[in-house]
């Protein structure tokens, strides 16, 4: 069981804000006092650029950001940190992978596949390497769940699909996707398997190497780290012979007028100067969340489903968009109301303090295709209480009542 | 808890005057609010340059219709010229909503959608 109460302390947000109920982790999380000072911290006492200067802070602050590096290797069981870039958060990592891996590697004819519950950051940069080469953008269909049948797995993958990208958990519906399962068949007619990992890295245990997946991105800022900081990891031998994205300082091993040799992985992945404080504060994030223990708030955040769920079944208006079972998905859960516009709902919710999502959350293909206007969406996270989780139930029946 | 919104508008919102369909029409255009993706349809019945019908559909939320309501009412009877003289400013003093910004472009829906259609209004009778 977590100490919610203890846990709640830690973050000077609810402070701040007491009667605040904060419902949309699932946009951002917000941020434990440990990573807030570490950021000052960094500022304060070891700020110099890193890779630069050979005077003692400038190596203080290099040892700190490859630390942090080494500690984001290890907490998604990267083979080494060289596989680890820093990038300014999921959408930074997916478009890296497009414009570098994509482009190098996709031709007229080959096919990339995505889920049809993607976030647009996980097929708008797909749609734009697509046009730029003459690939074709496919979707898989899911079910009401947010699974993807064998059978679709089979109508769509083949020998023509060079890339498939999918979320590790929806944004919307918040079905976690077996991964391990799906990078045995993408490998199997030889594409590479992408992983936007936004919704997944802040709840889940996660081992790259056990998943097998060839890319894994994700952002800071929904794990409890700051906003502008994310991870990209790639299979090294990827790396090694992928071009980098952008080009300029610090990730060069030799430049003449005409000609360039550019350093390893990560540096050549890391034009211009990184965020270091915000992967300092990353590395912060990880250990708070190691030191509660991830385990414990897989649990609490599937307690909190539950509660959810079986509210709101009670009420035969609210539907749901996406119908996992809590164990199923990580923390959230879209819902809409018959006859009542969620932005209404929203309005009459924020009155009373509880802070949701209401809108298309980015998945603006996957309302069309459920036929579905705007939903709400709860998500919670390791400082939320099941007292939380009865207010919200108790005055979205009062806002039901109210738009009557 | 205290209201959300004032109780006369409650009602307008329960019953919408100038919902429904208007058959025949002079011009009709659709308007989508790309915050939400909701779609707003208005149909504007035009004679001797004067708006004397007017009526909008759609699936929208409660300030869209209020923003509808009160903006149908003060331009049906209005000339081409003194209608396409409304303007934002005007439509939320008369909501007196004290909307956040990301409710105005639900609150304007509908008169974006009746300065399209004036627009397209004119150019048809070129």
């Amino acid at each position: 069981m977590l100490n919610v109460d203890k846990i709640r302390a830690d973050f000077p947000l609810f402070t701040h804000h007491p009667d605040l109920i904060y419902l949309d982790n699932a946009a951002t999380s917000q941020k434990p006092k440990v990573v807030i000072k570490a950021l000052t911290d960094f500022y304060e006492r070891s700020n110099a650029n890193v890779h630069r200067g050979i005077y003692a802070l400038s190596e203080m602050a290099s040892a700190a950001y490859e630390a942090a590096r080494s500690k984001v290797a290890k907490f998604i069981g990267a083979t080494s940190a060289s596989e680890i870039i820093f990038t300014k958060g999921t959408t930074d990592g997916l478009n890296l992978v497009a414009q570098s891996y994509g482009l190098a590697n996709l031709q007229a004819g080959d096919e990339v596949l995505v889920a049809d519950f993607e976030h647009h950051s996980n097929f708008l940069p797909w749609q734009k390497v697509c046009q730029l080469t003459g690939a074709k953008l496919k979707f898989f269909g899911s079910d009401a769940s947010g699974f993807i049948s064998k059978e679709e797995w089979q109508k769509k993958l083949n020998q023509k699909t060079k890339i498939v990208a999918i979320a590790h958990a929806s944004n919307v519906l918040g079905t976690i996707t077996d991964i391990k399962k799906i990078a045995k068949l993408v490998h199997a007619v030889g594409a590479v398997l992408v992983v936007d990992a936004a919704q997944a890295a802040p709840h889940l245990a996660v081992d790259v190497k056990d998943l097998d997946c060839d890319f894994y991105t994700f952002s800071g800022h929904k794990m409890l780290a700051p906003m502008g900081i994310g991870v990209l990891y790639a299979k090294e031998k990827i790396l090694e012979v992928m071009s980098p994205y952008q080009l300029g300082g610090g990730m060069i091993e030799s430049v003449s007028e005409q000609e360039v040799i550019f350093a390893v992985s990560p540096e050549k992945f890391e034009a211009g100067t990184p965020h270091v404080a915000g992967a300092i504060a990353l590395a912060a994030a990880i250990d708070y969340l190691q030191e509660v223990g991830l385990a414990k708030i897989r649990a609490h955040e599937i307690a909190l489903s539950e509660r959810l769920l079986s509210g709101l079944a009670k009420n035969k208006r609210v539907k749901l968009l996406g119908e996992a079972q809590a164990s199923e998905r990580t923390g959230l859960v879209s819902f809409h109301v018959d006859g009542v516009h969620a932005h209404d709902l929203s309005d009459y919710l924020a009155k009373n303090n509880l802070a949701l999502r209401a809108g298309f959350h980015c998945s603006e293909p996957l309302h069309q295709s459920r036929s579905c206007g705007a939903t709400l969406r709860a998500s919670y996270y390791l400082y939320n209480t099941e007292a939380e989780i009865d207010t919200l139930l108790e005055k979205l029946e009062e806002a039901i009542n109210y738009y009557e | 808890m205290n209201e959300l919104y004032r109780s006369e508008l409650m009602e307008i919102y329960k019953d919408p005057a100038h919902r429904g369909h208007l058959q025949p029409c002079s011009v009709s255009l659709d308007k989508q609010n790309p915050f939400c993706g909701d779609r707003l349809h208005l149909a504007l019945q035009i004679k001797d340059g004067v708006i004397s019908d007017a009526k909008f559909e759609g699936e929208l939320c409660f300030v869209s219709i209020i923003g509808a309501e009160f903006l149908l009412e003060e331009v049906i009877g209005k000339s081409l010229a003194e209608a396409k003289k409304i303007d934002q400013a005007q439509i939320l003093a008369l909501l007196d909503l004290n909307l956040t910004t990301s409710r105005i472009a639900c609150a304007t829906l509908a008169l974006q959608a009746l300065q399209q259609a004036l627009v397209k209004y004119e150019e048809a009778s070129k």
